[in-house]
């Protein structure tokens, strides 16, 4: 079994986006890959062929690995109803509102995730996992299943991905690193610096100290650029422009020139293999 | 000399008064000013800690000290009108005035303290912390000054004296009472031009263009240490506190030594620091622990508080986070900020990254978008309107907009190319006379019929374009230099009216239209004049930028919009006191969630 988990240092970092051209980037070796998140807050959803529904970036990540979306790629979909209740989708079907007196409980979900997790790596080389948010919101940690509660659950590998265009994306990376659990800090392999402007020799001396602080690899610097995405949540903005009538394949085409220019700007792609083979 | 001995003696005549608020220039330094001595019984002191001497017209030393406040400090002004009231003392010439000073600068001369706030990202709110402290402070008597050593914004205003500094140190000051900001506040202002480069402000006046490179390797270690210690000490011998600001990130481990925005200015003043991040995009807690355990011991340990800013919803969901935090670092969390729901001018172009627009009024006024899209905030006071800005990067963009604005860019060349290659520029050329359509500083010069840059100063290629067309105009970009001034003045148009702004500009122009503002100049014969309009074709240009701000223009403008609204908003809407309104509602919010023992211990330096 194969899999490794995208983590981002805050919303927005690219965590959908690099997702879908890992996808993309491995199915093009001829691997079989599938998409997963285990939690998604979203309304905007898409009814998958079996008739469940997930949320749209694992939609979109489906097609990137040339499959059909299906239920199991996102097991918890949690839909924002207004005045704080929230709709619980579990396995694609409405499973009940939750909010504040009524909250989600691991008992109710940890097993869907993990079913839904064992039939997608039984089937597929590779499974691609996003996390959700930042992994270490002191204030939520120990509810959270999309993040360390999946690395603990599953023991998937992980790699953290930092957005550069704020500033302080060296503290965004080793601060993650640092509130992450002490024993589940080995199955931080990797991160990627995303959204670079410029010439990327300039950060030489802040990855090689990263590199060092925390033994996580660098996997690359990615270039600024929006992916034209169907739009996965409010926080995020695509401004990628779109060519094209076949919504689908316009996407497709669109993903297909940002996965070359990820591969082109040195996304390491047989490390994110070999890391994935570290999979308990 | 002797003009200022009589006014002196007139002083001493009438005694203690405290504030004049009688007096049409009041403020003219800041609120709650000591007035009894508009004219300084010591001068001149010499002294140097207060004043130093400049070169006059005629080559002649003069002593200058427009910047010390100690005069016009209550409790100075009470002890040195009784002291002269106790010795009898009834003219300046008296050699007992002058014998006061060295007690009158024992007791009220004192270096002021510094503190630095960072943040752990751009955009973290830094700058509003800066001025809801202020806002605090200034509540609470103290006299205190913004700072930021390096700033990069293409949001630039001009001071009392011609300079130019970033406008939100304007803003800062403001916050703090300071009616009259100076260069100290903004010793060095980056102005992104293209992609790599910046022409770099020192001390209010253009400096040089320089490249990332050569900015880092020549310029930072070479005058810009220094200019950072002279401004910040400058302004500790002026205020009891320097309320300084950081640049991005404190944490950019890859250029840390040479960042003289952040952790060496705090040094260079001596300061605590205090850390804000912003909640809104999640994980803040990772960006608080990454940013203070990156800096290096020596410089960490002047971190004395967190403040966690932003939050939507309920900030008490923040505590148990916030209580680990604490744990994790050793360091207070001072402050869970709620998202303030204020109007305010933002600093850069980086917090329109993503926005299609702005305001929810009725009538839509497309904004194009430029690349080096400059001065935006004049826009600003359009909230105050029943407008939405929609801004504009495609002919589509355009489509069904009532009013078009083409606002003020770095660069007018390139963003005029830009606007060509779009489309951008037929479409609007189309819709001359069906819309009203305004250009301020360089949209205004692409509304003119040359744009001659045959220096390449701006393309960096030799080129004269034909611009907009809209006025018989031609801008010439000469020479590297650049217009600044700060202007008040009338509008020509209309029913007429105040009109206040600023200049900023590369590039000079001559229209042969009417011109739209008579500027007010102190000795001239004829008052100059500026902008140009054709109120048949609805087009309108200024180099004014601000003027917006006041209603006269505003009101006008907006006037030959269909259908609008604009008894309401303008009546009443001085853009400047609806700042004032929303920095004291900022400053509320701040005091209302942030622990204020805490904070003033941070501030005078207990903690």
């Amino acid at each position: 079994m194969r899999s490794v988990l995208v983590l981002g240092t805050s919303s927005g970092a690219g965590k959908t986006t690099l997702c879908a051209v890992l996808c993309r980037a491995l199915a093009r070796k001829g691997m079989s890959v599938a998409p997963f998140k285990a939690s998604n807050l979203s309304l905007n959803s898409y009814a998958c062929q079996d008739g469940g529904e997930i949320g749209m970036g694992q939609a979109f990540q489906a097609w990137a690995c040339g499959m059909e979306p299906e239920s199991d790629m996102n097991p918890v979909l949690l839909k924002p109803a207004g005045n704080g209740v929230i709709q619980l989708v579990r396995g694609g079907r409405p499973y009940r509102d939750i909010s504040r007196d009524s909250p989600m409980t691991k008992e109710e979900t940890v097993p869907t995730v993990r079913e839904c997790f064992g039939r997608l790596s039984a089937s597929h080389d590779i499974v691609v996992c996003e996390g959700s948010g930042s992994p270490v919101e002191l204030n939520l940690m120990d509810r959270d299943i999309a993040n360390v509660g999946l690395m603990r659950e599953l023991g998937i590998p992980a790699i953290l991905v930092g957005d550069i265009e704020r500033g302080g994306v060296f503290a965004a990376i080793y601060g993650t690193w640092r509130l992450i659990p002490e024993d589940l800090r080995p199955q931080l392999k990797g991160f990627i610096i995303n959204r670079f402007r410029g010439d990327g020799s300039i950060l030489k001396e802040g990855i090689d100290r990263i590199e060092e602080l925390t033994g996580m690899k660098c996997l690359g610097v990615m270039p600024y650029r929006f992916l034209r995405l169907p739009e996965e949540d409010s926080m995020s903005s695509s401004e990628g422009k779109l060519e094209g009538s076949d919504v689908r394949s316009a996407f497709m085409f669109n993903l297909d020139e940002m996965t070359d220019a990820f591969l082109e700007s040195g996304l390491d792609i047989e490390e994110v293999v070999r890391i994935s083979e570290s999979s308990a | 000399m002797d003009c200022i001995k009589k006014k002196v003696n007139e002083e001493i005549a009438a005694g203690w008064k405290g504030s004049d608020l009688s007096c049409e220039y009041h403020p003219c330094h800041f609120k709650g000013q000591d007035c009894t001595f508009c004219y300084c019984p010591f001068y001149p002191c010499e002294d140097e800690d207060l004043g130093s001497f400049i070169v006059g017209r005629r080559g002649e030393k003069i002593w200058s000290c427009t910047e010390c406040l100690l005069i016009h400090r209550t409790e100075a002004c009470r002890f040195l009108m009784s002291e002269v009231k106790r010795l009898g003392i009834e003219n300046a010439e008296d050699s007992r005035l002058r014998g006061l000073f060295p007690e009158f600068k024992r007791r009220f001369f004192k270096i002021g303290r510094a503190t630095m706030v960072v943040g752990a990202t751009s955009d973290a709110g830094k700058s509003v912390t800066v001025a809801a402290i202020c806002r605090i402070l200034m509540r609470r008597g103290v006299l205190c000054s913004p700072f930021k050593s390096q700033n990069m914004s293409l949001n630039s205003k001009v001071t009392r004296n011609g300079s130019e500094i970033a406008m939100i140190q304007t803003l800062q000051a403001q916050a703090a009472g300071l009616t009259a900001p100076d260069h100290h506040m903004n010793p060095i202002l980056l102005k992104p031009k293209a992609d790599t480069t910046s022409q770099v402000i020192v001390c209010g006046k253009p400096f040089a263009d320089y490249d990332v490179e050569h900015y880092y390797g020549e310029f930072v270690p070479g005058p810009g240490r220094e200019i950072v210690k002279e401004h910040v000490d400058f302004l500790k011998r002026h205020y009891d506190m320097v309320i300084m600001e950081g640049a991005g990130s404190p944490a950019e481990i890859n250029i840390y030594d040479k960042d003289i925005a952040n952790m060496r200015a705090a040094e260079i003043a001596d300061a605590n620091v205090i850390l804000v991040v912003n909640v809104e995009w999640g994980g803040s807690f990772a960006y608080a622990v990454g940013t203070v355990e990156l800096i290096p011991e020596e410089d960490r340990r002047r971190i004395k508080g967190i403040i966690l800013n932003n939050v939507r919803g309920d900030p008490e969901r923040m505590r148990s986070g916030a209580d680990r935090l604490e744990e994790v670092l050793g360091i207070p969390v001072i402050g869970i900020i709620p998202h303030a729901d204020v109007v305010l001018p933002s600093e850069d172009s980086e917090a329109l990254r993503g926005k299609t627009g702005s305001g929810e009024g009725n009538a839509v006024i497309g904004v194009v978008r430029f690349p080096r899209i400059a001065n935006f905030t004049d826009l600003d006071p359009l909230a105050l309107e029943d407008v939405r800005i929609r801004y504009v990067e495609s002919p589509a963009d355009l489509e069904g907009v009532d009013a078009v604005i083409l606002p003020g860019t770095k660069n007018t060349v390139r963003d005029y190319l830009w606007m060509v290659e779009r489309g951008i520029r037929d479409k609007v050329v189309s819709l001359k006379g069906k819309v009203p359509i305004l250009g301020i500083c360089g949209g205004y010069q692409m509304m003119g019929t040359v744009l001659d840059d045959s220096k390449a100063f701006e393309g960096g290629t030799s080129q004269v374009l034909d611009g907009l067309g809209f006025f018989d105009m031609d801008t010439v970009f000469g020479e590297y230099s650049k217009k600044i001034s700060n202007d008040t003045g009338r509008l020509l148009a209309g029913d007429g009216g105040t009109v206040t702004g600023y200049e900023l500009h590369m590039g000079m122009s001559e229209s042969r239209e009417k011109p739209l503002f008579e500027l007010d100049r102190m000795f001239a014969k004829v008052l100059p004049t500026d902008g140009s309009y054709r109120e048949e074709d609805m087009t309108f240009g200024t180099y004014l930028h601000g003027c917006l701000d006041t209603p006269a223009f505003r009101k006008y403008f907006l006037s030959f919009i269909k259908g609008i609204k604009t008894e309401s908003g303008s009546e009443v809407a001085d853009y400047t006191s609806v700042l004032e309104e929303n920095l004291d509602k900022l400053a509320d919010v701040f005091e209302a969630n942030m622990d204020i023992d805490r904070l003033m211990a941070i501030l005078e330096g207990r903690a």
